[in-house]
């Protein structure tokens, strides 16, 4: 890296919270680096200090218990794919795990840090928006819960303010058993962003669509019902996202493509 | 060369050979020059144009200076060197003007890489920006900005070249034969078509990377990942106007060329910044953001083709006319230019034909040699043009290519008779349609097509190529025998990973009659101490230096000969030879071993003979001449290789979505030196060519400004883009004057790949497709007959593929 | 800061900048060139080493995050003068051309046979997925695992017409 910063590992969270508090406007959380390290490669980001957010006890805690499914900071995606609960419980979940990125960024990136990093293409989001998750939000002067569909607040935004970290994510234990398929328009076959990234679940007789790449923020559609027909499900599910044009493809292929998603997956998951 | 063995009888042509290199790469202990360090070596980084075009008003560097560690700067300003291969247009950093975004303005050499990144970021440019020509086609209209309003003061190759001062042409290549007007006038049908594909970048897995060492008495010592180490010498020493015997370069393992590392890259650099910090070495290693838009790429083309065709389907006249985007600087793409030209209708007989193919400048990163050298571009063309032709004149398309294919009796576009030993295309298409199944589904493809609901196509497409070449291109390989009796080959083609030093060990082993355990080729090339070689480019090393291989085993052996005919008291012609030593035919009991040669004989009483074997071989291309400026007329090819690829594709309808199912390629390659490395060429430039064909290319916005200079908006195929199944064959028509009948085929395998993709997929869909690459949208596009995305250089946010700057972020 | 590591089985103890990327600390503090940068952005593979059991782009991790931890990389490949099965088998198949990538694919393979002694052409597609080669077009690397398994498929030959 042609960048200096300082490193500073805390060993507890509450050390974080406190180290957060004091480097509010000079300092970044690094948890997998997937995507904070080549910002910083890149100058996008010059942080003086550099808070390794993976190094306190139970950082990289994943476990099931009463309330659900719960990740630590410092669980990989690769870390939930082997998780049996995961696997088990929560096949959507892993569904969308296994298509971010490539097998080494997976054993390095976080579940948190795709979602913290609030990229419209987070591949991690449509599973947290359809299963119902919430953001435990840590900082010096307490804790907060909020539910991912209120989590991001626009492009690369997320409600989180500086001095607060994401602790855990908390997947419903009531959303357990739900089922679906992530479907991801890529340009090549292998890893790649999402053109477009629809999925869509099925869980007690209730629907639920996300969408990803196709709005400032991964959009949740909880609207549709098993009354709808495929083609007033897509035109509910496009009514909630605003594709733009950009190097991926067009505005016009993005729409028609989601409906095309829509529409197959409806059919497929059953 | 060729001597009619059958493979069979020979030990080692032909055969299963390993790789001499393996051990080294698979281990990590390949030394690559971005492994290297020197002792008190600095690192450079450099100041880039964010603009495409634009005055330099003024470069302040007195702050960058003062920083800690900086020991050298340096501005376009300070230097007046001009380089280039074919046009000189180039300075080594920006002067007055920059000419593309990411071309350099300053350079700094620091202790660390740290100090020169702080550096480069405390100097401070201003600029005045000026409005860029960005499409070639635009370039060519009168009112254009002139990319090189000094272009008649530049010095150039003349024999081969014709630059137009006062416009954008950097040259302008003609071909003329037989009479056109006529053609048209007997055609029964004529067809006319446009066709483009845009820049891509070669993306060797290596970034360009040079370490050079100025030193005192102006001796300098050049270390860099460069595919022609003498080409690098000879311009540098023409750039500075430094004698020979003061440069040495020196290239040790390259992490792959494919064409962008064939000519002089970032050494020039490097040595201003080295002389200037008193001589310490300095390193430059480009990022991959540099790699894409500071060093070059390949050209975009948009070629029209007017073509001909009688009653029953036999071209008669073909009119073409390639355009071609050079970039800001020459480079290479003059020369692609030529080679293209006198190329441009494909591996067909066209008794009529007129070429025009003009190389342009635009303020855009340059252009130059990428593998196939203009091939796989035109190709793209002429195979989709000839699918276009058949479809509108109610023919099969395999039926129209055979019936013009090239066959002996035939004369190509400047006049060369192809002969029954130049190689057999018609073999290649009609095997590479028969491996795919072409002109029907089986059973299991129509039951896959009902079960998918997606449409199966097949589809072929034919090439050629010949190495575009100066027509009196030489090489050299020396051949030492160590004191064991072993062989060290020296030759400075390079091997960056093409494998033709496999098949030169090959070559030297087999005819040499010894162990190839015995034969090394040394790798790491060196201009101090390699017999030389014109350059690692075109698919001529094999033949070019194979020869070579050959006459320098049989130097080496006539001078063994000589040393043990006058040992043994015996007539040099009554001796044989096997792996160890030379005896007398009529008494094979007396001997005398190679080993005991090697450095010289010692006689029984003390009297040395001989000396150290050396076995010198020199090759000269032969019987190639100058193409007549006016009509093309001429013999530029060396050798033609041909070949043919099979598709199978399955596709979408509704989304533009496909699937390769089945790729096989065929090529006549005269003879397989090493089966698995031709494979090896074979299937890797297969999917160089699919990378093409399906996702890469360049995209600028209207400030000339590249949108995508990096893998995340870049894409390569990965392991899981494979097809689902690859074949590949070898055609044998063994080339008369090739090593053991081989031609090359290291280029050949990435062209017409992507035109057999888009006629399959015409084949499954009836999409029209006329730009490559064929993204799923754009086959979708061309399914529904919508207009194409307004490729490489976008118009608006909406509608277009690019985002509107504020929302570029969006990802 | 001061950092210790095993690579290789070796425990090294060194000091290095804290903006450090793993990938320059093993090569430049190291001296263990084996392991390249073709990215720098987490794109390619050429990085890639085995940390403590996982196949990561070091390009993407500090060398301050790593202390303590257990490291392998090519060097570490060939146990004495000769070559891992591994190595043996892309030998074999001409899995190498330029070699750019060949050592973080290597490293890529390696962790993906850990736990599976027989993954399908599928499975072993996707462990090198973050791998790019733009030399070999993969195929010969797929052949080198699949037979290294003892799964050869047999096509995997040049043919004549
Ligand atoms: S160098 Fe690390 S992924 Fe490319
Ligand atoms: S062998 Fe060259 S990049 Fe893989």
């Amino acid at each position: 890296m042609v960048y200096e910063f300082r490193y500073l590992a805390p060993r507890t969270a509450s050390e974080l919270a406190a180290l957060l508090d004091g480097h509010k406007t000079d300092g970044k959380i690094l948890a997998g680096g997937t995507d904070l390290i080549p910002n910083i490669r890149n100058g996008l980001m010059k942080p003086r200090v550099v808070i390794d957010i993976k190094k306190y006890e139970g950082a990289d805690r994943i476990s099931f218990g009463s309330d659900g499914l719960s990740m630590g900071p410092a669980v990989t995606i690769n870390d939930v794919l082997r998780s049996k609960d995961a696997r088990e419980r929560y096949p959507v979940l892993c569904g969308c795990a296994h298509e971010l990125a490539s097998h080494q960024i997976r054993n390095r990136a976080t579940v948190t840090g795709n979602v913290v990093n609030a990229s419209p293409c987070s591949d991690m989001a449509p599973a947290l928006l359809c299963l119902g998750a919430s953001a435990v939000i840590r900082s010096a002067t307490g804790e907060r819960i909020v539910p991912f569909s209120q989590f991001f607040a626009g492009v690369k935004k997320t409600v989180l303010v500086p001095g607060e970290f994401l602790e855990r994510i908390v997947v419903p234990a009531a959303s357990a058993g739900a089922v679906g398929r992530y479907m991801k328009l890529k340009r090549i076959a292998g890893h790649d962003l999402g053109i477009v990234g629809v999925l869509m679940t099925r869980h007690e007789g209730r629907l639920r669509f996300a969408v990803s790449s196709a709005a400032p923020t991964p959009v949740l559609v909880d609207t549709v019902t098993e009354k709808d027909s495929p083609d007033e499900a897509a035109r509910k599910v496009l009514a909630a996202v605003s594709p733009i044009s950009d190097v991926r493809g067009t505005r016009e292929y993005r729409v028609h493509m989601i409906g095309v998603y829509v529409r197959r997956l409806l059919a497929e998951v059953r | 060369m060729f001597d009619d063995i059958k493979t069979a009888d020979l030990a080692y042509v032909g055969k299963k050979a390993g790789r001499p290199d393996m051990v080294e790469k698979l281990t990590g202990e390949a030394m690559f020059v971005s492994d290297m360090e020197l002792p008190g070596m600095l690192h450079a980084q450099l100041k880039k144009s964010p603009h495409a075009r634009a005055r330099i008003k003024h470069i302040e560097t007195a702050k960058a200076a003062a920083l800690p560690g900086v020991r050298a700067i340096i501005t376009g300003e300070e230097l007046d060197y001009h380089i280039g291969l074919y046009i000189v247009d180039k300075y080594i950093l920006a002067k007055g003007e920059v000419r593309h975004y990411g071309e350099a303005v300053a350079a700094v050499a620091a202790e660390t890489l740290e100090q020169a990144r702080a550096a480069v970021e405390a100097i401070e440019v201003e600029y005045e920006s000026l409005p860029p020509v960005l499409h070639h086609m635009d370039a060519l209209k009168p009112d254009a900005p002139l990319v090189h309003p000094d272009l008649g003061t530049y010095s150039y190759v003349t024999a081969a070249f014709t630059p137009k001062p006062g416009t954008n042409i950097a040259n302008h290549t003609k071909l003329r034969k037989g009479d056109v007007d006529k053609g048209f006038a007997e055609s029964a049908y004529i067809v006319e078509r446009e066709y483009s594909c845009p820049s891509v970048q070669h993306v060797p897995m290596e970034t360009h990377v040079a370490i050079v060492q100025w030193g005192k008495g102006d001796k300098v010592s050049i270390w860099t990942s460069a595919q022609s180490p003498f080409t690098v010498r000879n311009l540098f020493c023409h750039a500075f106007k430094l004698p020979h015997i003061n440069v040495r370069v020196q290239t040790p393992y390259v992490g792959g060329g494919f064409g962008g590392k064939a000519g002089i890259g970032v050494e020039p650099l490097c040595a201003v910044l080295s002389r200037k910090a008193n001589g310490k070495p300095v390193k430059f290693q480009a990022s991959r953001e540099e790699e894409f838009s500071l060093l070059p790429c390949r050209s975009a083309l948009t070629y029209r083709i007017k073509t001909g065709i009688s009653a029953d389907g036999r071209i008669l006249a073909q009119h073409m006319t390639m355009y071609w985007d050079s970039g800001a600087y020459a480079d290479y793409a003059v020369n692609v230019t030529r080679a293209s030209g006198f190329s441009a209708s494909g591996p067909y007989e066209i008794p009529n034909a007129w070429v025009d193919a003009y190389t342009i400048y635009t303020n855009k990163p340059y252009g130059t040699a990428y593998r196939g050298f203009g091939h796989v571009e035109f190709h793209w063309a002429v195979e989709r043009h000839m699918e276009l032709i058949a479809s509108a004149i109610g023919m099969d398309p395999l039926e129209f290519r055979l019936k013009n294919a090239l066959r002996p009796g035939c004369h190509t576009m400047t006049g060369e008779e192809i002969l029954p030993g130049t190689g057999n295309v018609v073999k290649c298409i009609e095997e590479a349609a028969r491996r795919v199944g072409y002109g029907t589904l089986t059973a299991a493809e129509k039951a896959r097509e009902k079960k998918t609901g997606w449409k199966i196509g097949k589809g072929v497409a034919a090439l050629q190529k010949a190495p575009a070449m100066p027509s009196f291109t030489a090489t050299s390989v020396v051949l030492k025998m160590n004191e064991d009796g072993s062989v060290l080959v020296n030759l400075a083609l390079c091997d960056y990973g093409q494998g033709t030093y496999a098949s030169i060990r090959q070559i030297v082993a087999e005819r040499l009659g010894f162990d190839i355990e015995k034969v090394k080729v040394a790798f790491e090339n060196d201009t101090d101490r390699d017999p030389y070689d014109w350059q690692t480019v075109a698919s001529k090393g094999l033949l070019l230096s194979g020869n070579a291989a050959i006459l320098a085993a049989e130097d080496l052996l006539k001078t063994a000969y000589a040393v043990a005919g006058e040992a043994l008291r015996a007539n040099p012609r009554d001796l044989a030879h096997d792996g160890t030593k030379v005896y007398i035919k009529h008494h094979p009991s007396k001997s005398v071993s190679f080993s005991s040669m090697a450095v010289g004989l010692a006689m029984p009483n003390g009297n040395g003979i001989g000396g150290p074997l050396i076995g010198v071989g020199r090759y000269i291309a032969q019987g190639l001449s100058n193409l007549d400026k006016e009509t093309g007329e001429g013999n530029p090819a060396i050798d033609w290789t041909y070949g043919a690829h099979g598709m199978i594709v399955e596709v979408n309808e509704d989304t533009g979505e496909y699937r390769v199912l089945k790729v096989a390629s065929v090529y006549d390659v005269g003879r397989a030196i090493n089966p698995d490395i031709v494979r090896g060429q074979a299937i890797g430039g297969m999917i160089q060519g699919l990378g093409t064909a399906i996702c890469e290319g360049y995209i600028y916005d209207q400030q000339g400004r590249l949108l995508n200079p990096s893998f995340t908006d870049n894409k390569i195929p990965t392991a899981k883009d494979l097809p689902m199944e690859i074949e590949c064959a070898v055609v044998e028509t063994p080339q008369v004057d090739g090593p053991y009948g081989a031609r090359g085929v290291g280029e050949h395998s990435m062209i017409s790949v992507a035109p057999a993709l888009g006629n399959a997929i015409q084949k499954a869909t009836g999409a029209e497709i006329t730009h490559m690459p064929m993204r799923f949208e754009d086959v979708w596009r061309a399914i529904q007959k919508k207009e194409p995305i307004d490729n490489w250089i976008t118009k608006s946010p909406v509608g277009s593929c690019r985002s509107a700057p504020e929302l570029r972020n969006h990802e | 800061m001061k950092i210790k590591l095993t690579v290789n089985g070796l425990l090294y103890e060194r000091d290095c900048a804290e903006h450090t990327t793993l990938l320059r600390f093993i090569r430049e503090g190291l001296g263990l060139t084996g392991t390249k940068e073709g990215c720098g952005m987490g794109e390619c593979g050429a990085c890639t080493v085995i940390l403590n059991g996982h196949a990561v782009n070091s390009c993407m991790v500090l060398a301050a995050e790593v202390d303590g931890a257990v490291i392998s990389t090519i060097e570490g490949e060939a146990q004495g003068p000769s070559l891992s099965d591994i190595q043996k088998s892309f030998e074999k198949h001409h899995a190498v051309q330029c070699g750019f990538c060949t050592p973080g694919m290597v490293m890529s393979v390696k962790e993906l046979l850990v736990d599976n002694r027989k993954p399908s052409t599928d499975e072993v597609k996707e462990a090198i997925e973050g791998n790019f080669c733009r030399c070999t077009g993969y195929t010969q690397i797929v052949e080198a695992v699949m037979d290294l398994t003892g799964q050869p498929d047999g096509k995997g030959e040049l043919e004549h017409v």
